[in-house]
C-alpha cells in the first residue's frame, strides 16, 4: 500500500534534518504514518523514526500550535514517542502540508488490543510493569501541566516478554484550554459521555482507572448485569452504561450491575486473583471517582499498588504466579494458589515505608524501595544465600552508601556497599532515608 | 522466553458482540456487465481491510453475510460468515428488481431467533441502480418495525444516476447516508467507508455538530453516529461521463 508521499521522497525539516520516507506504516483518523530514515551529509539513512502526515481537515493551524509547543516542552518519559520537530511540504498541500517526526515504535511490541484477543500471554510480572511504566508515563505528563485526553487501547503498545510500553498518537496532548477530541469510547469518563465536561486531567485518571482494570481483569469494570440485560448495544444503551446511569461491577454497596457467568468469566476469574490493595483502588475508582472527578485515585497511588504487585508476586509449586496478599495475612488467612488451590507457604518479607517486598531467592530491590521515587531500573539491594552457610539468606548492600543493620536485639551494624545483612524476621535495616523492616 | 511459553493465563478474551454486517446487492438486468463487476471487485478489495479492522476491534465479532436480488431475492452466504473467513463470490446480473423480496429475507433473519437476543446493530449496506418492480413498501415496513431492523444501521449506495434516490432515502432513514456513486472509483471510495460502519458501530462517538446519526430517525432509533468529514462525495465528473461505466 502507498501513501501520499511516495517511497524515496526526502523530505527536510523545521530544524534543516534530511529524512527519506521509506515506507508507509498505517493511516489513521488524522493523517498517515511513514517510516522514514534520517539522512547523513553523504545522503546515507543513519537511523529510522516515524513521520505523521496529515490529512487536510487536521493540519491545521491549531494543530501546529499544540505540536509546537509539545516539541518545545519535550518528552516527559521515554515511554512516550514524542513529537520530535515538525516537517512543512507544500509539494502535499492536496493531502495537508506538514507532518512531525517521532521515534519510532519497535517490531516487538504488541498492542493492547492482542492482550484483549489472547494473541500475547504476558506474566503478571510483565503485565505489572506495562501498568507501571504506562501509569508512571501518565503521572509524569500531568506532572509538566498536561492532559493527554485520550487514554484507549489504539495508542498504547507493550513488550509481553518484559512489559516495556510505549504511548504514542500524543499529538491531542494538551496544557488546558479547548481540546479537540473527546476521548475513545468505554474510556471516557462519565461527566463527558453526558457532554458535561472536556477532556482535561481527572478524566485522563478515569481514563487511566479503565484501562488498569482492562490490562489486569480483561475486562471492562462497568459492564455487568446491566450490560447483559442489553439487547441492542448501542450508542443510546452505551451512553446510560457509561455515562448516565454506571455502576461499578463490583460495588461493594450496589449490587445491581454485578458480572454475569457466560458473559462476564474474565471478571469473575481475575477479580479473585489479585489481592486487595488494588482492588480498593478499582473500587475507589468506580465508586466515588465515578461521581467526584476531583477525587479520582492518583497515578501515585497506583503506583504504589501496582510496586507491591511487582514485588509480591510467588511462584506456587504448580508453577502459577501468585499475588501475596497482605491484607489476607494481617488477618491470618493464608493467600492459595488459584489455579491449584493449594497455600502458598510463609513468605518473608520486608517493610519499607509504602512499599512491601518478597524476599525470595532472586528478588532485587530497586532505587525506589529506598528513596520512595518510583525508580525501578537501578538495583540497590539482592538477596544473596551466606557461602558459608547455606540456611542462611541476606540483603546485599548494592546501593553505594552504607546501610545500618538493627539486630532483632536492638544491636546496630554497619552494612558495607557489598557486604550482606541477615534476613531474620524482626531484623531491621536502615538505608539512610528510611528504615525497613523484615 | 521460556517464562511467557510455560505461563498460562487462567482468563479467556474480552467478551465481545456479534455484528452482523449484510450486503445486499442489486443483480437485475441493468447491472448487468462491467457494473456488477465493478460491484464484486470492489467489495472484495474490501474484504482484506475489513478483516484488519476487525483484528483491532475487541469488541465485536464482525459476521458477514450476501444476499443478491434481481427476480426475487436470494442468500449467497446462507449462513453468517465470520470476516477471516468470508469470500467473496462473484455475483452475475440479469433479472428484474425485486427489492421488497430482499427486504423480507432480511427481516427473517433480523427476528429472534436466528437472530440472537444480544448483539451490537446490526450493519445493512443496499447497492442499487435502479427502481424496485415489486413492492418493495410494504416489505420495507415490515423489516423497520422489527426491533433489529429499528436499531440496523442502514447505508445505501446508488450506482449512476437512475436508481431511485427517493426509495433509498426511505431505506436509510437519512439522506446524507445514501451515497452517490457516479464512476468506479467512487464506488471503492464509498464501498470501503461503508464497511467501516463495523468499527463505529462498536465503539460509537458521541455526538456533537460534525456529526451525523444513522438509522430511521424518531424515538428510539439513530444507534451510529457518522463523522461528517469522512463520507465520501462523489467525484465531480463530467456530466456527458455520468453514465459512462
Ligand atoms: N511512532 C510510530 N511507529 C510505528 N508505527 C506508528 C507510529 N505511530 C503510529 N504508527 C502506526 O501508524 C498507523 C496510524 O496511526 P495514527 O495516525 O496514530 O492513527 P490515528 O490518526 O487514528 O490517531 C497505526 O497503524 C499506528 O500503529
Ligand atoms: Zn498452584
Amino acid at each position: 500500500m502507498e501513501g501520499f508521499i511516495k517511497k524515496n521522497t526526502e523530505l527536510i525539516s523545521e530544524c534543516s534534518n534530511k529524512y527519506r520516507v521509506v515506507k508507509l506504516l498505517g493511516s489513521g483518523g488524522q493523517g498517515e504514518v511513514y517510516e522514514v530514515g534520517l539522512l547523513s551529509a553523504e545522503g546515507e539513512i543513519t537511523s529510522l523514526f516515524a513521520l505523521k502526515w496529515y490529512f487536510k481537515n487536521n493540519a491545521t493551524e491549531a494543530q501546529m500550535s499544540i505540536l509546537e509547543n509539545l516539541i518545545s516542552r519535550g518528552s516527559p518519559a521515554d515511554v512516550f514517542l514524542w513529537p520530535l520537530e515538525l516537517v512543512h511540504d507544500s509539494r502535499f498541500t492536496s493531502t495537508g502540508d506538514f507532518g512531525y517526526i517521532m521515534p519510532l515504535r519497535p517490531n516487538n511490541f504488541k498492542g493492547i488490543v492482542d492482550l484483549m484477543k489472547c494473541r500475547v500471554s504476558p506474566t503478571f510480572v510483565a503485565l505489572s510493569r506495562t501498568a507501571f511504566n504506562l501509569t508512571l508515563g501518565y503521572e509524569k505528563l500531568h506532572g509538566m501541566g498536561l492532559a493527554y485526553n485520550d487514554i484507549s487501547f489504539g495508542n498504547l503498545f507493550f513488550n509481553p516478554e518484559n512489559g516495556a510500553a510505549l504511548i504514542c498518537d500524543n499529538d491531542n496532548v494538551t496544557a488546558g484550554g479547548r481540546v479537540s477530541v473527546n476521548g475513545t469510547p468505554r474510556f471516557m469518563a462519565p461527566e463527558i459521555v453526558r457532554g458535561e465536561a472536556q477532556p482535561s486531567r481527572n478524566t485522563d485518571l478515569f481514563s487511566l482507572a479503565v484501562l488498569l482494570f482492562y490490562l489486569f481483569m480483561v475486562h471492562h469494570p462497568l459492564e455487568g448485569a446491566l450490560e447483559a440485560k442489553i439487547k441492542a448495544l448501542d450508542i443510546y444503551a452505551m451512553e446510560k452504561l457509561y455515562g448516565r446511569k454506571p455502576v461499578f461491577i463490583f460495588d461493594p454497596d450496589n449490587e445491581s450491575n454485578r458480572p454475569v457467568k457466560g458473559y462476564h468469566d474474565n471478571a469473575i476469574i481475575y477479580w479473585d486473583i489479585f489481592p486487595k490493595r488494588i482492588k480498593d483502588l478499582f473500587i475507589e475508582s468506580f465508586t466515588v471517582g465515578i461521581e467526584h472527578p476531583e477525587r479520582r485515585v492518583t497515578e501515585r497511588r497506583w503506583l504504589d499498588a501496582i510496586i507491591n504487585l511487582l514485588f509480591g508476586v510467588v511462584k506456587c509449586s504448580c508453577k502459577s504466579e501468585v499475588f501475596y496478599d497482605d491484607d489476607l495475612a494481617a488477618d491470618g488467612v493464608g493467600t492459595t494458589c488459584w489455579n491449584c488451590g493449594k497455600e502458598i507457604p510463609p513468605v518473608t518479607k520486608i517493610v519499607i515505608g509504602k512499599s512491601r517486598a518478597l524476599l525470595m531467592k532472586d528478588t532485587k530491590l530497586y532505587r525506589h524501595h529506598i528513596a520512595g521515587n518510583f525508580e525501578l531500573t537501578e538495583a540497590v539491594a539482592s538477596v544473596t544465600q551466606n557461602p558459608n552457610n547455606p540456611n542462611q539468606w541476606g540483603l546485599r548492600n548494592e546501593s553505594g552508601a552504607e546501610w545500618t543493620y538493627i539486630g532483632v536485639d536492638g544491636s546496630r551494624t554497619p552494612v558495607a556497599v557489598g557486604k550482606s545483612a541477615l534476613i531474620a524476621k524482626g531484623a531491621k535495616i536502615d538505608f539512610g532515608e528510611q528504615v525497613g523492616e523484615i | 522466553m521460556s517464562e511467557t511459553k510455560e505461563f498460562k493465563r487462567p482468563g479467556g478474551e474480552l467478551s465481545n458482540r456479534p455484528l452482523h454486517f449484510i450486503w445486499v446487492v442489486d443483480c437485475s438486468g441493468s447491472m448487468h456487465g462491467e457494473k456488477i463487476g465493478k460491484v464484486n471487485h470492489a467489495i472484495q478489495s474490501t474484504i482484506p481491510e475489513m478483516a484488519d479492522a476487525a483484528r483491532n476491534n475487541p469488541y465485536a465479532e464482525l459476521l458477514i453475510r450476501t444476499l443478491k436480488f434481481s427476480s426475487g431475492a436470494q442468500w449467497v452466504t446462507p449462513e453468517p460468515v465470520n470476516v477471516d473467513n468470508f469470500c467473496w463470490s462473484d455475483l452475475e446480473a440479469g433479472g428484474v428488481t425485486d427489492m421488497g423480496n430482499a427486504f423480507d429475507l432480511i427481516s427473517s433473519q433480523l427476528t429472534i431467533p436466528p437472530m440472537s437476543d444480544r448483539a451490537l446493530p446490526p450493519v445493512l449496506v443496499l447497492i442499487s441502480d435502479g427502481q424496485p418492480t415489486d413492492d418493495y413498501k410494504t416489505a420495507l415496513d415490515k423489516l423497520l418495525a422489527l426491533p433489529w431492523g429499528k436499531k440496523s444501521v442502514r447505508i445505501a449506495i446508488s450506482i449512476g444516476q437512475d436508481a431511485d434516490v427517493s426509495i433509498l432515502n426511505e431505506f436509510t432513514g437519512n439522506r446524507d447516508l445514501v451515497l452517490q456513486a457516479n464512476n468506479s472509483a467512487d464506488l471503492v471510495k464509498m464501498i470501503k467507508w461503508a464497511s467501516t460502519a463495523a468499527a463505529v458501530v462498536s465503539a460509537p462517538a458521541t455526538p456533537d455538530s460534525t456529526t451525523v446519526a444513522g438509522g430511521a430517525g424518531g424515538s428510539n432509533s439513530s444507534p451510529i453516529i457518522f463523522d461528517i468529514n469522512n463520507i465520501p462525495v462523489p467525484e465531480e465528473s463530467d456530466p456527458d461521463d455520468i453514465n459512462v461505466w
